[in-house]
């Protein structure tokens, strides 16, 4: 045990520091793991691990845990998964304040029956609203966690706790600093608390599926389709991701969920058997199409304007990537197999599609997991942004001495 | 004379001179005579903005042409130690506008071009003296629209809407601006001509753009941003409900939402704002008698929006309407939204000041809130009526008055304090769509702890490290932000008596 962790044991006690044998995750040491049970304790271990100068590395549900750069250079584990209470839903309003710690499946099923949905649904079965948050997760339907956020519990390195935004709906009073923790990973702060702006549940929903082929031309009928008015969730999915979900042998499939009015709903799902061959589906397909976008061993995600994205996705697959595309979003993401975690060659080639791909399509790509060996050494966040030297002015402001998630964000912040 | 401007009026007409000797021939030099102003008579306009009441008389006003001349006025301004503040058209409504500390005003009116307009992936970029229903109006022949829609959307610019956060009667469906802000071109306080966010909607790094959209002109200017364009919807339609009162009608609007109806717009139009509308040009033919209106519009697929009409109609009667109309046409639409819409000129008429407040609380708390904001404007004598964006709980209960009438002043100002208390205490916030400024600047602790505004003073500091970039707004004391100026001279906040 090194002086600083045992220092870290006197300040906060033995019972609440779990000691183990240096343990490498993300390219960090870790000494000893922290689990914070509430805002308060949260705070009070961040004054501390400041005092000591012990870095540490953040995790939620851990889903997001490779969609990172490494090394990290940490050296306590710090769990936010025991920030946790009953969410306060407010049907009335349409808004809940959750605890970081929740699990998302855990907040859908407390939101059954409000009449409210949760506006978030990243893959990720374990994932905690903060690791949602902080990785600014997107999923099918919900590709801007930012959107649902009206006001944020946060703590901050200095053990601070401070509360940005609020409950209601509309707010412009002072800094709208949440989204500032939206997206940045950790880095700036430690998610507690968010108060969420819900989404009514649709009076009907529907999903049906639309074959595909590989030419980029057909595209533009695909986007087409995305974009009708009822569609909640698009994914254009390479044919080996839908699996026997395919209801035939096309090389690929638009999945769709309309979801809304239902009469809404049933003039569309009309449309789209009509101009694009859509079949009814069942609800499981579009958890299938996701496939791409939660499983390794290696993924990249590429953001491009929405008519873009097919020039890239041609790309990724000459390079053997399985695409996944939510047309309307100009989100792309390809799976590639690898030959073990020390594939360099096969995440090299992957990588250089992607780079191929965001040179022809413009827009940017990210490693959005990978094993750590692949990603030490390369920018997990895409090349240098041109914001760069601010994002370290914010960092320094948040996190002087780099406590939290140091290594881990964009250009190694 | 107005007292709280004519502190600062007087003490501009008696200086001779810049106390920057040199800045102005700095500022010249860049954008030519015709660019800058510093006449006290060319000056004048610049004194205040939608908010009469704060006032502060600028050193200089310049009017750059691009993004060049802008990094190259904020260098000359730095040289000379001046602060310095963005202006769009100045039709902000908390005194964000103005120029303390004998700051200039970097007014961006002629940086109006809308640089691209990409219809197939719904984005435009623009410069941010565009005029934000130029925009729409440009994108309409794609069958697009930029959404967030202020009330004053046929003079305010971009670069404005982009440092409030503007809303607009539509947001409630659509959104704020920041959630159709994608990416902006800034300059920052040390001149640096930064890129920040991603057309895509996905930056790499933090969400620096969702931090500076709502920044009150505090951490940089705009010079480029790029927007989301949203599809017009198939159809709309736009319902009329006569309410005995206005507790009903907030009954109504639970009852919509709760239903799950998402309209584009809720606003409710109480009985004083009636009363004022059918007596000016505005007269709408609305019944006097009327405790209130609702104005509900609903857009979407045909399909749908024929269904919700429905819905809404039978909410709204269960509620206790007296009548629901839905507009026949587009002249009777226009009719329906002169109501809300013609509400400030109405209001404008009774007195020679209007002051349009501002302010958020649950909806659900609004009948028990307005029944507070009319006894505490009943308390202090003053006219006051409300229109308001129901469906987001946004109020703005809209006082006329006369600034001349110091005493009337002096109670507008405390029932303003004392509305922004009892709607903090329901939950809610101090602002809504008009922001901080100058205005609310001393009630920011009404709502935030010291921990929370340092956060912010983080933000502040990495940006705008010297604090010269539109000093003296949103942060309550100089405690906060190490501003290179603390003395915000130049502006009096208006004396409680």
């Amino acid at each position: 045990m090194s002086a600083g962790v045992g220092r870290l044991v006197d300040a906060l006690g033995p019972e609440a520091v779990f000691l183990h044998e240096p343990r490498a995750v993300e390219g960090a040491k870790l000494e000893a793991t922290l689990r914070p049970q509430s805002g308060e304790a949260l705070a009070e271990m961040l004054r501390v691990l400041g005092e000591e100068a012990l870095p540490v590395l953040l995790r939620g549900g851990g889903s997001r845990l490779a969609t990172a750069n490494v090394p990290c250079r940490a050296r306590v584990l710090l769990e936010t998964g025991g920030l946790d209470f009953a969410p306060e839903i407010d049907a009335e309003e349409g808004v809940a304040r959750c605890a970081a710690g929740g699990r998302l499946a855990a907040l859908g099923a407390a939101l059954a029956g409000s009449g409210f949905e949760l506006p978030l649904d990243p893959p990720g079965r374990d994932a905690t609203l903060g690791g949602a948050l902080a990785a600014a997760a997107a999923g099918p339907r919900f590709a801007q966690p930012r959107d649902a956020v009206l006001g944020l519990g946060v703590v901050l390195a200095s053990g601070e706790r401070i509360r940005c935004g609020g409950r209601v709906v509309k707010n412009v009073t002072g800094y709208d600093l949440a989204k500032l923790f939206v997206g940045s990973f950790g880095t700036l702060g430690v998610i507690e608390w968010a108060w969420l702006r819900l989404v009514p549940a649709p009076e009907e929903t529907r999903v049906c599926v639309a074959p595909f082929g590989l030419d980029p031309e057909e595209d533009a009928s695909a986007l087409a389709a995305a974009r009708r008015p009822s569609v909640r969730a698009a994914a254009l999915a390479d044919a080996a991701l839908l699996g026997d979900a395919a209801p035939g042998d096309a090389p690929r499939w638009l999945v769709i969920e309309l979801a809304g009015d239902a009469a809404a709903v049933a003039a569309d799902a009309e449309a789209l058997a009509r101009e694009h061959g859509a079949l009814p589906a069942e609800a499981g397909a579009l958890e299938r199409a996701r496939g791409a976008q939660g499983a390794g061993p290696l993924r990249i995600r590429i953001a491009a304007r929405p008519t873009r994205p097919p020039a890239a996705a041609l790309r990724l697959r000459e390079a053997g990537g399985e695409v996944l595309a939510h047309p309307a979003r100009g989100l792309a993401w390809a799976r590639f197999a690898l030959e073990g975690p020390a594939d360099e060659r096969g995440v090299d080639r992957a990588l250089a599609a992607a780079t191929r791909a965001v040179s022809d399509a413009g827009g940017a790509r990210r490693l959005e997991e990978a094993p750590v060996a692949a990603r030490e050494g390369r920018e997990v966040f895409g090349g240098a942004t041109a914001s760069l030297a601010l994002e370290r002015a914010v960092k320094r402001q948040y996190d002087p001495a780099g406590l939290l998630n140091p290594g881990r964000f964009v250009g190694g912040l | 004379m107005h007292s709280a401007r004519s502190a600062a009026r007087s003490e501009g007409s008696a200086r001779a001179e810049s106390p920057r000797p040199g800045l102005l021939a700095a500022l010249r030099e860049i954008v030519g005579a015709g660019g800058l102003l510093a006449r006290p008579e060319d000056l004048l306009v610049y004194e205040a903005d939608g908010l009469t009441v704060h006032g502060a008389k600028p050193a200089a006003v310049v009017l750059p042409r691009d993004k060049t001349e802008v990094v190259r006025v904020v260098r000359a301004c730095r040289a000379h130690g001046a602060p310095f503040v963005p202006r769009g058209a100045g039709t902000g409504l908390s005194g964000g506008a103005i120029a303390l500390d004998d700051g200039v005003v970097i007014e961006c009116s002629r940086m109006n071009r809308m640089l691209r307009i990409d219809p197939e992936n719904r984005v435009a970029v623009v410069e941010p003296g565009v005029v934000n229903a130029d925009l729409s109006q440009a994108v309409a022949q794609h069958g697009l629209f930029y959404a967030p829609d202020p009330s004053s959307q046929m003079a305010c610019t971009l670069g404005g809407n982009v440092a409030e956060n503007s809303g607009g009667p539509h947001t409630l469906k659509y959104g704020t601006t920041t959630q159709h802000v994608l990416a902006l071109e800034l300059v920052l306080p040390d001149g640096a001509l930064v890129r920040i966010g991603s057309a895509t909607g996905f930056p790499a790094g933090s969400d620096l753009v969702g931090a500076v959209v709502g920044g009150e002109g505090t951490l940089g200017i705009v010079t480029e941003i790029t927007v989301r364009l949203s599809p017009v919807p198939e159809h709309a339609e736009t319902l009329l409900g006569i309410f005995p009162d206005v507790v009903s009608a907030c009954r109504a609007v639970g009852a919509v939402i709760a239903a799950g109806l998402v309209p584009a717009a809720l606003e409710i139009v109480d009985r004083r704002t009636i009363a004022a509308v059918e007596a000016s040009v505005y007269a709408a033919g609305l019944p006097t008698d009327a405790g209130a209106v609702l104005l509900v519009e609903l857009d979407g697929p045909a399909v749908a929006v024929a269904r919700q009409v429905e819905r809404v109609r039978a909410l709204a009667l269960a509620a206790g309407a007296r009548e629901v109309a839905i507009a026949r046409d587009a002249a009777e639409r226009a009719r329906f939204w002169r109501a809300r819409k013609g509400a400030f000129g109405a209001m404008g008429r009774l007195a020679p000041d209007l002051y349009v407040h501002d302010a958020v609380v649950p909806r659900s708390r609004l009948p028990e809130i307005l029944e507070r904001v009319c006894e505490i404007g009943d308390r202090y004598g003053l006219r006051l009526s409300n229109v308001f964006h129901a469906g987001d709980g946004n109020l703005h209960p809209n006082i006329s008055f006369d600034r001349r009438d110091a005493d009337e002043l002096r109670r507008v100002v405390a029932a303003g304090e004392e509305i922004l208390k009892v709607c903090v205490e329901a939950g809610g916030v101090i602002s809504g769509e008009h922001g901080i400024g100058t205005e609310k600047r001393a009630y920011l602790s009404m709502v935030f702890s010291d921990a929370d505004l340092g956060a912010m003073c983080r933000l502040r500091a990495a940006f705008d490290p010297d604090g010269v970039c539109n000093p003296g707004k949103i942060f309550p004391t100089t405690r906060f932000c190490m501003e290179a100026n603390p003395k915000a001279r130049g502006y009096e906040r208006v004396e409680l008596g």
